[in-house]
């Protein structure tokens, strides 16, 4: 098995590396957004994981309680809670990252309360006050994990997690920045797939495996049989198949800009500070998600910069139907590449793939734009 | 309404008010021809005209405009000589006259979200804006919640215009000892934010805080509120004696001029109006039969239309909707601290925010003490297709309510702002079943 293979075992929710993870008694938290700082469930040696809602078929209970105009993955996530399908953690972490995973997470507590819960309330905008008060969340949290489970997170243990976390985060940007050679090693679905890993197993072992990755493709011929050079920014992605489509379109997804890519790890936490004070000021301050007022225009820079530095063609927008806040970002990135002349297309999707058909018609036209010009 | 006070006031809105206030003009004719039948509570009609003409008048009269959404008390701006502009009058104020319409058709039209996507209360500033048809305020300041969509739709009026904008965090948990979402340190959050705000204030509008013009609005405000929770006591009465909208033009008066001497004055009167009714024991509605909650806001394109078919129809009164359930009970305000104190205690519960900005738990309670304290027959959630984080609560609290109280919920979705997604009829057509197959 290569090591890509093995990348590719963590796409089902329940892996191998979970698997022995409880086998040996430890437990596992899911998360909902990446303004949950794994960094302290990690300290507390439980495993954080990233809830997704792959294989929901069917939304009847999502529909029900979260209504239709709600989204296909907060829909999906209540349906798979109600089917017991996540009844393999033993607790699960929430935030208000936006109005619908904050109310999926009241209709969870109430229809398909799992064992243990917790809810984190992050600031809708940065500076020192708020910074402030998410270190008052964060020092809660630390605390309700350490009661709840017995354990004591301290700072050592802290330390060395942030420390764990900083290697995934360096290992997954030297990989980046070989995706921005002219024939870059790794495709973009490979990259999904890498992604995925890294908030679905132990960070140790991915560390090692992204290590073994990285030394596989050292020196080794890159993809240079693509039409253009394509980012793929929006809503919260997790579907290797959706990258995969644009890639068998001819477009090579070299960069990214939702909340699973660089935005998670693009820099690092300070190692040096006070442990809290590190986490909440590196999950406050760094690249942030629509919902995160007064921080738009750095938000735009970030893609702009991107598009500069990985030499992409032309971004793809996806944005989740139903998301306001990614309509609304999308309205104003649209207008900057507008004005910088870079294309761009705008695909609303839903969380399971649906019109693929149509998906591929419109890809299809794009590439062609980006090959015409 | 006496024709000399409709002519005074025609007169009073001639003239220019510049492009920019067009549509204000244009709300302000409709209102007054609106009131024009109204031979009751003049006296508040009269003052939502001055409001109006009061936001004309800012520019000639030199002062600076402050946008701020539904949410929140203008008291600070009033202390500091601001006009305030509610976000929402583009949406609430133009929508019974359907003249939003258009400019959701042209947000539509240039990409600027749908209607299950984005909230129509936020959409037609924008719309408006790219026509050049609202006005770039001079300041912009908005709250962390209720929504997401009013959140990124300033996010989007900020970047399109560049005007300087400062936004304050509302978090999750609650400030009243007693709840198991206690937070201690929530008060102290919105005190400090509310200083940084006023710091801001200061530098942007080039001007000190007058300390003694603020502990003045807050004393006035502190006794608008008191009048509001007589208001809030007098319709437990049965019969109800004060119509359907009547709460929610107190949520209207707080929201535009909290803490000024007119709000204290349109406050005392509705109480006063509503406590001679009670005292003569007549309802506002003849031979109650219904009283119905209504946990969301009215559906604003109907005007007061809506409620009242209800009244005509059913004899069904209306408590309040989610605006008019303002809650803000005055505190004790002997020193400045007191002040700040009372001011953040009223960012935390005003009206929509006290039970949507938390968890279920809020907004179920909201509901529970609704129907237990106005003694209600029913509860009707007319929820907004777009609005997600409450539409996904109705389905949890209709049952718990039904399971608590007996009493049944309705809940249907439409959008409150534009009558071409679920018309009128077909949402008399719903009401009218609920009402004749499970309430009566």
């Amino acid at each position: 098995m290569t090591i890509l293979e093995k990348f590719y075992q963590s796409i089902p929710l329940e892996n191998p590396w979970i698997e022995s993870w409880k086998k040996e008694g430890k437990k596992v938290l899911g998360t909902f957004c990446s303004y949950i700082p794994d960094e302290i469930i990690y300290a507390a040696d439980i495993l954080p994981i990233r809830i997704r809602a792959k294989g929901c078929a069917e939304t009847p209970m999502g529909d029900a309680y979260l209504t239709q105009t709600a989204c296909s993955f907060t829909r999906c996530c209540l349906e798979m809670a109600n089917r017991k399908q996540y009844n393999f953690l033993d607790g699960m972490i929430s935030c208000n990252s936006c109005d619908q995973i904050r109310r999926l997470f009241d209709n969870i507590r109430f229809k398909a309360p799992p064992p243990f819960h917790h809810f984190l309330s992050v600031p809708g905008n940065v500076n020192e006050t708020t910074i402030d008060w998410f270190k008052h969340e964060l020092t809660k949290f630390k605390e309700t994990l350490e009661e709840n489970f017995s354990v004591d997170i301290s700072d050592n243990k802290l330390r060395d997690a942030i420390k764990i976390y900083n290697k995934s985060r360096t290992l997954l940007k030297e990989l980046y920045m070989l995706r921005k050679n002219t024939a870059p090693p790794i495709s973009g679905t490979d990259m999904m797939n890498i992604l995925l890993t890294n908030v679905s197993i132990p960070k140790e072992q991915f560390n090692e495996l992204l290590s073994q990755q990285l030394q596989e493709i050292d020196g080794k011929e890159g993809i240079s049989d693509y039409k253009a050079r394509i980012m793929l920014a929006g809503s919260m992605l997790d579907d290797p198949d959706y990258v995969k489509i644009i890639e068998e379109l001819g477009g090579l997804v070299v960069t990214d800009a939702y909340c699973l890519g660089p935005r998670y790890f693009w820099d690092n936490v300070d190692e040096t500070k006070n442990p809290m004070d590190a986490l909440a000021n590196y999950y406050m301050s760094r690249v942030s998600c629509p919902r995160m007022a007064g921080r738009q225009s750095n938000r735009v820079e970030h893609i702009v910069d991107l598009i500069k530095e990985f030499n992409v063609d032309g971004v793809i927008l996806q944005r989740m139907k139903f998301c306001a806040l990614w309509w609304g970002e999308i309205f104003i990135i649209r207008k900057k590449l507008k004005e910088l002349n870079i294309p761009f297309l705008d695909l609303e999707r839903e969380y399971v793939m649906s019109g693929v058909g149509a998906m591929k018609t419109r890809v299809q036209g794009f590439m062609e734009v980006l090959e015409a010009r | 309404m006496e024709e000399e006070f409709y002519q005074k006031y025609k007169k009073l809105g001639r003239g220019s008010w510049g492009k920019e206030f067009l549509l204000i003009k244009g709300m302000y004719n409709g209102m007054l021809n609106l009131m024009k039948s109204q031979d009751q509570f003049i006296e508040p009609m009269e003052t939502i005209l001055k409001i109006f003409l009061s936001i004309g008048k800012a520019r000639k009269e030199g002062r600076s405009i402050i946008m701020h959404p539904f949410n929140y008390g203008p008291e600070l701006f009033h202390t500091m000589n601001l006009q305030p502009l509610m976000q929402e009058l583009f949406s609430v104020g133009l929508a019974p006259f359907h003249m939003n319409e258009p400019y959701l058709d042209f947000s539509n039209n240039v990409g600027y979200g749908d209607n299950p996507t984005l909230c129509n209360a936020s959409r037609p500033l924008i719309g408006a804006f790219l026509q050049g048809a609202a006005p770039v305020p001079d300041l912009l300041f908005f709250l962390s919640t209720p929504c997401n969509s009013l959140s990124i739709n300033y996010q989007v009026f900020e970047s399109l215009t560049g005007v300087p904008t400062y936004n304050m965090d509302i978090p999750y948990w609650a400030c009243e000892q007693d709840s198991e979402f206690y937070d201690e340190t929530i008060m102290d959050y919105i005190i400090t934010q509310s200083k940084e705000f006023i710091e801001w204030l200061e530098k942007e509008t080039n001007q000190k805080f007058n300390i003694e013009k603020f502990q003045q609005t807050m004393l006035r405000l502190n006794e608008a509120r008191g009048y509001i929770m007589e208001f809030n006591e007098l319709l437990k009465t049965i019969p109800c004696p004060a119509p359907s909208m009547t709460g929610f033009w107190n949520w209207f008066f707080m929201t535009n001029i909290g803490g000024t001497a007119d709000a204290v004055e349109v406050t005392k009167y509705t109480r006063d109006k509503t406590a001679e009714m009670v005292k003569e024991g007549i309802g506002a509605v003849e031979d109650e039969k219904i009283r119905i909650g209504w946990p969301y806001t009215h559906v604003f394109f109907e005007g007061p239309n809506l409620f009242n078919w209800l009244e005509e129809t059913y004899n069904a009164v209306t408590i309040m909707d989610i605006l008019g359930y303002y809650q803000v009970r005055p505190q004790n305000i002997t020193n400045l601290e007191e002040c700040y104190e009372s001011l953040a205690k009223g960012t935390l519960e005003y009206s929509m925010i006290g039970s949507c900005r938390g968890p279920v738990e809020y907004y179920i309670d909201y509901c529970l003490d609704y129907v237990r304290d106005y003694k209600l027959d029913c509860i009707i959630f007319p929820m907004q297709y777009a609005c997600k984080h409450a539409y996904a609560m109705a389905r949890i609290t209709s049952e718990i309510v039904r399971e608590e109280t007996g009493i049944p919920a309705l809940i249907f979705g439409c959008d409150p702002y534009d009558s071409r997604e679920v018309p009128s009829e077909a949402i008399r057509g719903k009401i009218s079943e609920f009402i004749e197959q499970v309430v009566l």
